[in-house]
């Protein structure tokens, strides 16, 4: 019954760590920018979330969309003033400024909500679930739910929509989409807007009853394996390596952790992700580049 | 319907590439581009479509009217806006998307889903193919099938005037066949051509006027039929000599000479 209570839980955490991946691949699809800001877009979702909730005192089901509508603002101002200009531009310095945009943001975060560990509100029931001797944390499994649900839509949407199918076309090539009348700016910041909107989601779901630190940033690079082990363009398929990552980190912390003597479980979901390039470079579902010889 | 008046394109602020080129297409028209590589056909289009911009490149001198309107310059996205679609050299075909789905990208701007799908039938209906293949992935495609596509994507946006660079280029002579069929289809239909081409038998076969360029410049230009009869012409395009026999290649490479010093 522990075996199958770590597989559950760490498919659960898997989960959490393929909605804050998404964040990073539909802003690598429409921008080819890897952003290594994605904790920090956690963090400042996570503050937001605390300042409309505590400081504001709003009802937290008001305060939560108004969070999502706060977060989805502060990604387009992010887009317009640090990344718009830099279209076209070489991968280096677009990846450059994603992280000379970490450190902004976490002076930002420190200069506005201060330095001080902030309780954030209890979004999910703490009670877990009981299922005999299974225990199941309320907060990761409706955000495995949310996690699901917001990996079908937006496959739906970047598939069978126009504006999506517009975003697509983005993600594939920029001069190809603009000589087709689509706004390669525009298209970058909506990805941007979700982008940010999918980390405070992801933030509500992982700090739910805990306290706000920086320290909630590492999420974003725990996501990091997960995003590169799907596949960069890959909505759908972060769900299975979600799952594939987080149970592989469970069972090695619950198993292996005590022989080695601790932090194989942490390591584990970058051994995976190592081990799934050496074999195919573009992850599980990525784009693999189609040439004609 | 587009005016062309003594554009100069510079690439990186330095490379001069159009020097002054001037050309005018006429509603329902096919005006073809012809010349050697590198003589600036290609920028010519770029420049017009604004995707020059994602090159480095600007129009520096000159100005580009579609319709009476300056374009020269402006967004790629914005000048699709105003009617005018640049199918792009290389099959630029959305690789890993279905061809129904860069039917459907080419079509973003209609709001109405009624009128998408007569959109795409009426591109079915032109190149019955393309619906056969509408669930392949694109990349897939064989070139000719790619350029088809192109094409199709292209009509879905129902411009007033599609910009076409080498439709032929890699093309089995069947296949260029076909693809001229179609484009020759859209013109009795009404839609206005700007074709880029060096296969000069099948430009002459659709165009209505001909420009020639060379070294950035427009070197001659004239109705396609007088053109298609011209000595020079005929000699560097088709490697005929005035009695009908193959020039040399060497003979040809003299011309070129002669024709850059006079540009």
């Amino acid at each position: 019954m522990d075996f199958l209570n770590y597989v559950i839980n760490g498919a659960l955490i898997g989960l959490l760590y393929a909605l804050i991946a998404m964040g990073f691949v539909v802003i690598y699809r429409a921008s080819k920018v890897f952003n290594f800001a994605q904790g920090e877009l956690v963090i400042l979702g996570g503050f937001i979330v605390w300042y409309t909730s505590f400081e504001l005192g709003l009802n937290l089901w008001l305060a939560i969309p108004i969070s999502l509508i706060a977060s989805a603002f502060a990604g387009y101002l992010i887009e317009r003033i640090f990344l718009t200009k830099l279209i076209g531009e070489s991968v280096f310095s677009m990846v450059m400024v994603t992280v000379g945009l970490l450190i902004f943001l976490r002076g930002f975060i420190l200069l506005v909500f201060g330095p001080a560990v902030r309780p954030f509100p209890i979004v999910f029931p703490l009670r877990p679930l009981f299922i005999g001797d299974l225990l199941i944390p309320m907060n990761l499994l409706i955000g495995g739910g949310i996690t699901i649900v917001c990996a079908v839509g937006l496959s739906w949407f970047f598939n069978k929509t126009r504006p999506g199918l517009r975003m697509t076309a983005v993600a594939e090539d920029h001069v190809v989409a603009s000589s087709m009348g689509i706004s390669v700016k525009h298209s970058i910041a909506a990805a941007w807007i979700i982008g940010a909107v999918l980390s405070t989601m992801g933030a509500i779901i992982f700090l739910s009853g805990k306290s706000l630190t920086f320290l909630a940033s590492d999420i974003g690079f725990a996501a990091l394996p997960v995003a590169l082990f799907a596949g960069l363009e890959s909505i759908g398929g972060l769900i299975l390596a979600g799952v594939i990552v987080g149970v592989a980190q469970g069972l090695a912390t619950a198993y292996l952790d005590p022989i080695i003597g601790g932090s194989i479980g942490t390591v584990m979901p970058f051994i995976i992700m190592l081990g799934i390039l050496l074999v195919r470079p573009t992850g599980l579902f990525g784009w693999r580049t189609i040439e004609r010889v | 319907m587009l005016q062309l008046n003594n554009v100069e394109a510079t690439y990186s602020d330095v490379i001069l590439a159009l020097k002054g080129v001037s050309i005018t297409v006429d509603e329902g028209q096919c005006v073809a581009l012809l010349g050697a590589n590198g003589a600036g056909k290609s920028t010519t289009l770029k420049s017009i479509s604004g995707t020059i911009q994602s090159e480095d490149g600007e129009v520096t001198g000159g100005s580009i009217l579609l319709d009476g309107k300056p374009i020269h310059n402006m967004e790629a996205s914005d000048v699709v806006r105003r009617g005018l679609v640049h199918v792009m050299e290389g099959r630029r075909v959305l690789r890993h998307m279905t061809a129904e789905q860069n039917l459907i990208v080419g079509g973003h701007m209609v709001r109405n889903s009624t009128e998408l799908n007569q959109r795409l039938e009426h591109v079915y209906k032109l190149m019955p193919r393309l619906k056969e293949l509408r669930s392949r992935t694109a990349g897939f495609m064989s070139g000719g099938e790619q350029q088809l596509l192109l094409i199709g994507r292209a009509v879905m946006a129902q411009p007033k005037l599609i910009i076409i660079d080498e439709p032929s280029l890699g093309l089995a002579p069947l296949m260029i066949k076909d693809v001229f069929g179609v484009l020759k289809r859209l013109k009795d239909e009404g839609t206005t051509f700007l074709l880029v081409e060096q296969n000069s038998a099948a430009a002459f076969g659709i165009a209505d006027y001909c420009y020639v360029m060379e070294n950035g410049r427009i070197v001659l230009d004239g109705p396609a039929d007088k053109m298609a009869e011209n000595e020079d012409v005929k000699e560097f395009y088709l490697g005929m000599t005035s009695e009908g026999e193959r020039k040399s290649y060497r003979d040809i490479k003299h011309y070129r000479r002669r024709k850059r010093w006079l540009g």
